[in-house]
């Protein structure tokens, strides 16, 4: 075959995503002149003058770390020379992340670099909202947090006034190793409210195949020979090891990938076969499926047999309700011929078949559903903890360390609303059926925006969490920010949450800092810790160091004003020394230490002094690792021999308590929720005369709005635009680049077009994380246009989840 | 120690992520701007038909960089000899003769060449010569960081290489072979 070339000038990556011809940056010195305003002049020399920094042949010293540029917590070799990072190298040892760093990865470094990060405490002086704010020292910091200033109250007032209810603080962290650390603070803190990113992620998927299954499964892509992949985007949004396993083996390699999307993207581009779905339907083109093998018997009998509860109610409901191929056609678009097919080709297969469960947020409102029918499909090939099918995987032990978790008798509990008088059959909360861990968070902050909570929350506590940008509904978010009188921030940059901070607390990068080490479960487990490769730059800290700072602080005179009011405390009191009942209380307790000393210690009792300094030096860690481990080609290493993979724990068995896949579960039933998949005519696919659906995604070179501003990434990708279908877009005469107006009953915002065929008429999709408001942000600064401007807050019902793909809007070409 | 240094590209695998990119400016400390770049993937063929009947397989995505010829039209283009091969195979540039008369640039039909500003050159794909080689590493960024783990560097000259076995085993081609330049970068089919 031969390959036509052109032009390096027309190639300015992916077309779809990127800007042909877009302008440069082009100076090499980001610290200086143009750029921006003195806040960019390096003063320490530990910060490199330039974006990239050329690689020496000099002294270096090597750290073993895990990325945070997402969720994957990928292994990376950090190369330090004269105490600056100047690249990040796959770390080959780990089995998760098999020697690969993606864009994202390699481009770690801009995080630590950039000059936009918040450098120093500070502590608001104008109007909330409008980012004005004063620099201060730590402790000036603490002691706002604690007595507030002429701006804002503090943490003694508020609980004073609040009669110590503890619950009147809310707490939220986004996703992160150091997410436990804060959790531990909301823990000894003594607050009920604990709101994190589940029910804006994969709160309905987890719960759907935790149900079903007992538990959230991988998929061994690495053995299977049938992949069906809907509503995930895995060549683009990037999980490791499932892209590395996933695209090696398509297209005549030794498995058939199944790619069902609405939009055409590069898992399509890179898939066997691509199917095009009308969004928020995948429930009935599974139901379909699940119909034709269960009228043409397709099902693995014996797996049946062992491992099912209810399978002939399901079956009955599935078959009665007439889910016919050809009913799912005229709901999804997907020909019934296809979906007798693909059934059939995957109980072929099974069970080295896998109905990829996928790890997104919730799109549609049937989701949990969605989840469920999609468990029990697989199930029925038997490919349940399996080679080549969804395994549990075995977890390596870890040991424990101490945490605090006193009992404030004031403390009320979470702020949920009961309904007065549930009907039977109905979820007993005003907003959804269960309420989760995570919580709920859009409807949250609905409730507390309309009054509707059972006491006053007066403050929120938020960590590496950026309400703003991460949740339907912006307009919202930000009276709820505005309401709150006190709100104290953690982060790394000055995110559009930041900007409505009172005091705003600067962390380190994950360069910066050593977190709790973890353990990866999975086919080859492994110990992986992210050790610190550089000390933290400005006046930054990792968080266990400003909650250590932060509760040195508080602790005692808060623990006065329990006295004051808590009844249990002064019963105490009567009989014991103070010192010994502040000891319960106490907390700075679970920041006593290092993380490194608490790392070790959690090795160590297990796994020996020596397991613990060889986690620390190489990063990872598993047991007979110097026995399996080896290099086996340029780009392949052995992990675990064979027959050592923990391909199967259970012989099958799925880990719910009844050790069987459950179909049809009463317990749901009684809190208003289908017991079993069932598809509802609202489910259908509906768009206005002029509307359209709008859809929102990821891709490789971006997680949201985290990594918004990272030069390197902006350079790869300067924005997002809106995909409209190009007759569509002849129609309406929109041409590439023109500026487009979005709107919805939530609001609007504006962004560049793309016309595309790769998109449906009736559809709409731009990319999640860009468009902030954060004037701080000098590459994301209202870069693009923002999903959750748009998008309203459609509550899922059985979690609360926020339903993404559920808003209707128009455009115009402005 | 000398070596014959090639690369291999199962350029199927490809998810056009752009991480050997990445990986590639911040090991040689490319400025960033959309021009400046010493590899790229380049995103050949386009959907075609309307949605819900689009016809696609011939998307493909290329890794795209020097293919390093064996004979070399930027050496031979260049007026003041500023361009060599060196002793690993390597097609180089003296930097203190290039005065980016920009000869090179036009001679090179795979566009491999641009011109760095900041050190008044024009630059292509080295295979990380003067960092990871220099350092005594046998890799380059862009191989080791790639997630689909298409590319195989490696020593044409060494039978046992990685690289060498791989291009007994498989079919390859070379990207416009008609032009007799010798690339020695490789396209597994």
């Amino acid at each position: 075959m031969s390959v036509e070339v052109s032009r390096r000038k027309f190639l300015q990556g992916s077309v779809a995503l990127s800007v042909a011809g877009a302008s440069a940056i082009s100076a090499t010195n980001l610290f200086s002149s143009e750029h921006a305003s003195n806040k960019h002049q390096p003063t320490d020399s530990r910060i490199p003058s330039t974006i990239t920094t050329k690689t020496g042949t000099g002294e270096a010293v090597e750290v073993a770390t895990l990325c945070e540029m997402c969720v994957n917590k990928c292994a990376a070799l950090a190369r330090v020379e004269n105490g600056v990072i100047t690249k990040l190298n796959p770390n080959p040892m780990f089995p998760k992340s098999k020697n690969m760093l993606c864009p994202r990865g390699n481009a770690g470094i801009q995080a630590a670099y950039d000059p936009d990060r918040l450098k120093y405490p500070m502590i608001r002086t104008g109007e909330k909202g409008k980012g004005q704010f004063k620099r201060v020292t730590w402790d000036e910091a603490y002691d706002a947090i604690l007595n507030g200033t002429d701006k804002f109250p503090g943490l003694a007032k508020i609980l004073e006034e609040e009669k110590d209810n503890r619950s009147s603080m809310l707490f939220c962290a986004g996703e992160g190793m150091a997410e436990h650390t804060f959790k531990q603070f909301y823990q000894a803190f003594g607050s009920s409210n604990w709101l994190n990113h589940a029910s804006l992620c994969l709160q309905t998927v987890v719960s759907g195949y935790g149900v079903t299954l007992g538990g959230y499964p991988q998929s061994d892509l690495d053995n299977a020979e049938y992949i069906i992949m809907a509503g995930a985007n895995r060549a683009e949004a990037i999980v490791t090891p499932d892209t590395m396993d996933c695209f090696k083996r398509t297209k005549g390699r030794g498995a058939k990938l199944v790619c069902v999307d609405p939009r055409f993207t590069n898992t399509a581009a890179k898939a066997d076969k691509w199917l095009a779905i009308k969004p928020g339907t995948d429930l009935a083109f599974v139901l379909a499926l699940t119909y034709v093998v269960f009228t043409e018997e397709l099902y693995n009998k014996k797996y049946v047999a062992n491992y099912f509860n209810g399978l002939e109610d399901y079956k009955n409901s599935v078959i009665t309700n007439k889910y016919t191929p050809e009913w799912a056609e005229k709901i999804t678009g997907i020909k019934a011929k296809d979906i007798y097919t693909i059934a059939r080709e995957f109980m072929m297969h099974a069970p080295k078949a896998i109905y990829y469960p996928g790890r997104r947020s919730t799109f549609a409102t049937n989701d949990f559903q969605l989840r469920r029918a999609q468990a029990i499909f697989q199930a029925l090939g038997g490919g349940i903890d399996t080679k080549g099918g969804l395994i549990f995987g075995k977890k390596l032990k870890l040991g424990k360390h101490e945490g605090l978790e006193p009992l404030y008798a004031r403390a009320e509990a979470r702020a949920v609303s009961k309904k007065d008088h549930p009907k039977k059959g109905e979820s007993g909360y005003d907003d959804c059926a269960i309420v989760s861990g995570g919580g709920s968070w859009i409807a949250w902050r609905n409730r507390y925006l309309e009054d509707r909570m059972p006491y006053k929350v007066r403050g929120m506590f938020c960590y590496k969490h950026n309400p703003m940008m991460n949740m339907p509904n912006t307009k919202k978010t930000a009276q709820m920010l505005k309401k709150m009188d006190l709100v104290v921030t953690i982060d790394t940059m000055p995110s559009d949450t930041v900007m409505y901070a009172d005091v705003v607390l600067p962390e380190c990068t994950y360069l910066e800092r050593t977190d709790p080490v973890k353990t990866f479960g999975g086919v080859e487990p492994s110990i992986a810790v992210r050790n610190k490769v550089i000390d933290p730059l400005f006046e930054t800290k990792p968080v266990r160091d400003i909650l250590r700072g932060l509760t040195e602080k508080i602790s005692k005179p808060l623990f006065e004003i329990t006295k004051k009011y808590d009844e249990d405390v002064q019963d105490e009191l009567e009989d014991s020394d103070e010192a010994e009942v502040y000891a319960e209380f106490d907390l700075t307790l679970p920041f006593e230490g290092t993380q490194e000393e608490v790392n070790h210690h959690m090795v160590a009792s297990v796994y020996g002094e020596e397991a613990a300094h060889k986690l620390h030096k190489d990063g990872v860690f598993y047991p007979d690792m110097d026995k399996f481990y080896k290099k086996i080609g340029a780009n392949e290493h052995q992990y675990y021999p064979e027959k050592e993979k923990a391909y199967s724990v259970r012989g099958g068995k799925p880990k719910t308590p009844s050790g069987k896949v459950e179909c049809n579960i009463a317990n749901l039933a009684s809190k208003g929720v289908d017991p079993m998949p069932v598809w509802k005519d609202e489910y259908n696919f509906k768009v206005e005369e002029g509307k359209f659906r709008l859809l929102t995604g990821r891709h490789a070179q971006f997680t949201q709005s985290g990594t918004s501003n990272n030069s390197m990434l902006h350079d790869l990708i300067m924005t997002n635009f809106i995909w409209i279908n190009q007759r569509v877009a002849d129609k309406k005469g929109i041409k590439f680049g023109d500026m487009i107006e979005v709107s919805s009953k939530t609001g609007s915002t504006r962004l560049k077009a793309y016309p595309t065929e790769k998109i449906g008429p009736d559809t709409l999709f731009f990319i999640h994380g860009f468009g902030e408001e954060s004037s701080e942000l000098t590459w994301a600064y209202k870069n693009g246009g923002n999903d959750n401007a748009v998008i309203e807050d459609v509550v899922e019902p059985v979690y609360g989840a926020a339903a993404m793909h559920e808003t209707n809007v128009e455009i115009r070409k402005v | 120690m000398m070596a014959n240094y090639a690369m291999a590209f199962d350029y199927k695998l490809c998810i056009n992520c752009h991480a050997c990119e990445v990986a590639c400016k911040e090991e040689n400390g490319i400025d960033l701007g959309a021009k400046n770049h010493r590899l790229w993937i380049d995103e050949d063929g386009e959907t075609e038909g309307d949605f819900w009947n689009l016809a696609r397989d011939k998307i493909t995505f290329i890794q795209m960089q020097c293919q390093e010829c064996q004979d070399a039209p930027c050496l031979k283009a260049c007026p003041n000899g500023a361009i060599y091969i060196d002793d690993n195979g390597i097609v180089r540039l003296y930097k203190e003769k290039c005065d980016l008369t920009l000869a090179c640039m036009k001679a090179c039909p795979y566009d491999a060449r641009y011109i760095d500003e900041k050190n008044a050159i024009t630059d292509k794909c080295i295979f990380c010569a003067d960092t990871r080689l220099a350092r005594g590493e046998t890799t380059t960024a862009c191989q080791i960081t790639c997630p689909a783990k298409l590319r195989y560097f490696g020593d044409l000259d060494d039978e046992e290489s990685e690289i060498s076995k791989i291009l007994r085993e498989r079919k390859h081609f070379t990207l416009k072979p008609e032009l007799g330049t010798k690339p020695k970068l490789f396209y597994l089919e």
